[in-house]
């Protein structure tokens, strides 16, 4: 059962990593595979988180589309970013850094694509107004939108696995991962000007064009604007307050998605339209598979090889973890790279015995995750998405163009994780 | 049934066409290959989507932000293109009609294509085109 849990699992993810086939049928296939040959069952795929599918994981995430689904009809996001470029006067460089800050902001709370999707048209507005290419503009905000997700326990699908399968909480991210961020943001600000040298000149005539854009016009409905406020508000009170009101984020999304569904009157199809189903069953049979390597004990072999090659040092798992996640986030996507290293990772945290080091191991997995998912041009969801906008708008990004600027930034991001999980977890604890 | 129709072809200028379809407030225009054949039709409707930038087809609440001066420029999108620019990427079925077709043949090809215009052929040459509002015009008509 085991080598037919093992080969049904590696045959799945090359084509999952290859997209020979499309992802979605390759993670369902593997799951119905091994239900039909018997190496896990419906108790073990349904009924166990540890062994099968995560309801807590797919659940937190449909709230949360449900709640984008309204929210992006609100118009708020493109009255900020257009506020905020004619702030920058028309000056590319300004108007890059605060597009990009607040992608990286909006990415915190809300998932990466959606962020991306609403960014980029506005980016191209104003480009298009300044004159001026958009693709290092476009390139920069999806960089900040990975960079940003990793702050938050909702920023990122990868953050909502570790946070399910570890037990750390939305306050844990907001504590430990938020001001990795933060720092992160402040390096790649600095960064920008370097590594998108030369795209900075604008006609001074046209900058006129940007400054006659009215933001106001983009909100229509100021009481769905302010219901959609109001329910959010509620819904950051559950994650924050965990502790105290003892609900799952799942449940608080949920509650939060009905209420703001209830009050908002928006039609059952535009809220909907917003739940990517694709993305939830894509889940559901990478969990089963990787549930059924957990049953047959695959993968706590492979922590206790890890465990080995890391000979018991945390620090050097954390490391290592880091590294190793940034590298093969770049090359697959890391949404099954982190599903697959969460229960190896809850392995060894268990045979650690200093809790700050236990917890540095998942923000290693964290933090390399999120941020390799900017090394290449199919690294992240959001990364090809952008692609696909910027095509359509006549202005291509090839694959190494994105990847030469990718590497850098991946490099860069986590040339300065590593020192801080160092310094927080092994030198100030 | 047919009608005589303007035609156009794949080199000509943008500007021209549009200028055509909008003085002749026409729903489309034939579009013929360099040999005089019949290629694609370009319905209006397509070619005021290519004039809407693709980020206002994106997000379409961006085009409120916009003023009224600045929308007024999308028809410089048609400067130094040619009409084979306006027709979509990918390539769609001609909707072209024999001359003896009957209407319901005429219409069928007009509902399955949702194209508001058809080219009429005999012997492999346009002889015309029939327009939607033609063939309402000849369905109501008391027999």
């Amino acid at each position: 059962m085991t080598v037919v849990a093992v080969v049904v699992f590696v045959v799945a993810y090359v084509l999952i990593a290859t997209e020979w086939t499309h992802k979605l049928l390759a993670a369902l296939g593997g799951a119905a595979v091994l239900l039909a040959l018997g190496v896990t069952d419906s108790e073990h795929a349904f009924y166990s988180p540890d062994t099968g599918i995560d309801w807590n994981v797919v659940f937190l995430l449909l709230g949360m589309m449900i709640i984008v689904g309204v929210l992006r009809r609100t118009g708020v996001f493109e009255y900020v970013a257009i506020w905020a470029a004619k702030r920058a006067k028309g000056s590319p460089l300004r108007v890059m850094i605060l597009l990009t800050l607040i992608t990286a902001t909006a990415s915190a709370f809300l998932d990466n694509v959606t962020t991306v999707l609403l960014i980029a048209p506005v980016t191209l507005l104003v480009c298009d107004r300044l004159g001026i290419d958009p693709v290092p503009f476009l390139i920069a905000e999806v960089m900040a939108s990975n960079i940003g997700g990793a702050a938050t326990l909702i920023g990122d699908p990868p953050n909502i696995i570790i946070a399910s399968r570890s037990g750390l909480t939305f306050n844990d991210f907001l504590a430990h991962m938020t001001p990795l961020v933060v720092i992160e943001l402040i390096v790649f600000t600095l960064v920008l000007p370097w590594l998108f040298k030369g795209s900075f000149t604008a006609d001074p005539d046209r900058v006129d064009n940007v400054l006659r854009l009215n933001e106001r016009e983009a909100i229509q409905d100021t009481r769905l604007l302010l219901k959609s406020g109001a329910v959010l508000l509620l819904v950051f009170t559950g994650f924050v307050g965990h502790a105290v009101f003892h609900v799952e984020p799942s449940v608080v999304a949920l509650l939060g998605a009905g209420l703001l569904v209830l009050t908002s009157g928006v039609p059952t199809k535009d809220y909907m339209g917003s739940v990517e189903w694709q993305t939830l069953l894509f889940f559901a049979g990478l969990f089963i598979m990787v549930g059924a390597l957990v049953k047959t004990g695959v993968i706590s072999d492979l922590a206790d090889q890890v465990g080995k090659a890391t000979e018991g040092k945390p620090l050097l798992a954390v490391m290592l973890i880091l590294t190793v996640s940034a590298v093969l986030s770049g090359i697959v996507d890391n949404i099954p790279y982190v599903a697959t290293m969460s229960p190896v990772v809850l392995e060894l945290a268990k045979n650690v015995s200093d809790p700050s080091h236990a917890q540095a191991l998942w923000w290693a997995l964290a933090a390399g995750a999120d941020f390799g998912g900017n090394a290449t041009a199919i690294g992240a969801s959001a990364n090809v998405v952008v692609i696909g906008i910027a095509l359509r708008a006549g202005n291509p990004i090839s694959f190494w163009d994105f990847t030469r600027k990718g590497v850098v930034i991946t490099a860069i991001t986590i040339l300065v994780a590593a020192p801080y999980l160092w310094l927080r977890y092994f030198i100030l604890s | 049934m047919a009608e005589d129709y303007p035609v156009v072809n794949l080199d000509t200028d943008a500007r021209e066409a549009v200028e055509l379809l909008a003085s002749r407030r026409l729903p489309g225009l034939i579009v013929v290959d360099e040999k005089g054949k019949p290629h694609s039709v370009l319905p209006a409707s397509q070619v005021v989507r290519f004039l809407v930038p693709s980020y206002v087809q994106d997000d379409p609440s961006l085009a409120r932000v916009i003023d009224e001066s600045l929308a007024d420029q999308v028809a410089d999108k048609l400067s130094g293109v040619t009409v084979r620019k306006l027709l979509p990427s990918e390539p769609l079925e001609l909707p072209v009609v024999n001359h003896d077709d009957t209407v319901l043949e005429v219409a069928a090809i007009m509902a399955r294509l949702r194209c508001p215009l058809v080219a009429v052929v005999k012997d492999k040459e346009i002889v015309g085109a029939i327009t939607a509002s033609r063939l309402l015009e000849l369905v109501v008509a008391p027999h």
